[in-house]
């Protein structure tokens, strides 16, 4: 599963540091989040997806081999 | 995240001073054993005998600090630590049954492998979960 976390938060002129405070979780789940080493839960991709205002499918997206 | 329970992030240091505990009460039971041996007289047997007393004290002491090492909780406990708690578990008891059934093969002396056993699992566990911390942060530290 890919995402576009990185550009979403360039947009909105957001730190790694300020989403993670903004979702609960430390700065090192947000950055293994971003370079798609681990996928989140459910409930966190809807609480990043919330932050950015934006709908689910639009922040993380299925890859061909997934 | 909220429903499983772990130790507050302090015991973690109560943990690693306990097993710092257990190297001089540990030391001083060996030396204890060496008069004994050197003792004509049998050494007591039973449970409330003063040596098997202090076995069981210093290895629930060893164990005690351990577990509260390996389960107190994180600063930021989220869900990929959870995510690495199981897998670093998961390895742990792997490497368990490895060592448990290698020693149930080659090794008669059955009194250590009940320890080997109480602390394998624990001290891999913590290995292995420090271990995956320390490269994220690194990885962190890489990209900063």
């Amino acid at each position: 599963m890919k995402n576009t976390i990185r550009i979403e938060r360039a947009i909105k002129d957001m730190t790694q540091a300020d989403l993670a405070e903004a979702v609960g979780v430390s700065r090192q789940t947000i950055n293994t989040i971003e370079s798609n080493k681990y996928v989140p839960s459910t409930v966190l991709a809807l609480k990043i997806a919330r932050v950015f205002n934006k709908p689910l499918e639009e922040i993380f997206m299925l890859e061909d081999g997934d | 995240m909220k429903n499983h329970f772990l130790f507050p992030y302090w015991c973690r240091y109560l943990g690693w001073g306990l097993v710092i505990l257990h190297v001089p009460l540990s030391m001083l039971g060996r030396s204890h054993g060496m008069i004994n041996i050197m003792d004509p007289q049998p050494r007591d047997q039973g449970i409330f005998a003063g040596e098997h007393l202090f076995f069981i004290s210093t290895t629930l002491i060893m164990s005690a600090g351990l577990f509260l090492v390996a389960f107190a909780k994180e600063k930021i406990e989220d869900e990929q630590i959870w995510h690495i708690r199981l897998d670093s578990l998961r390895w742990a008891i792997f490497i368990n049954y490895l060592v448990l059934i290698i020693s149930l093969i080659f090794i008669e002396d059955v009194p250590h492998m009940l320890e080997l056993n109480l602390w394998v699992p624990l001290i891999f566990f913590i290995i292995r979960f420090r271990w995956v911390i320390w490269r994220l942060n690194q990885s962190l530290k890489r990209e900063a």
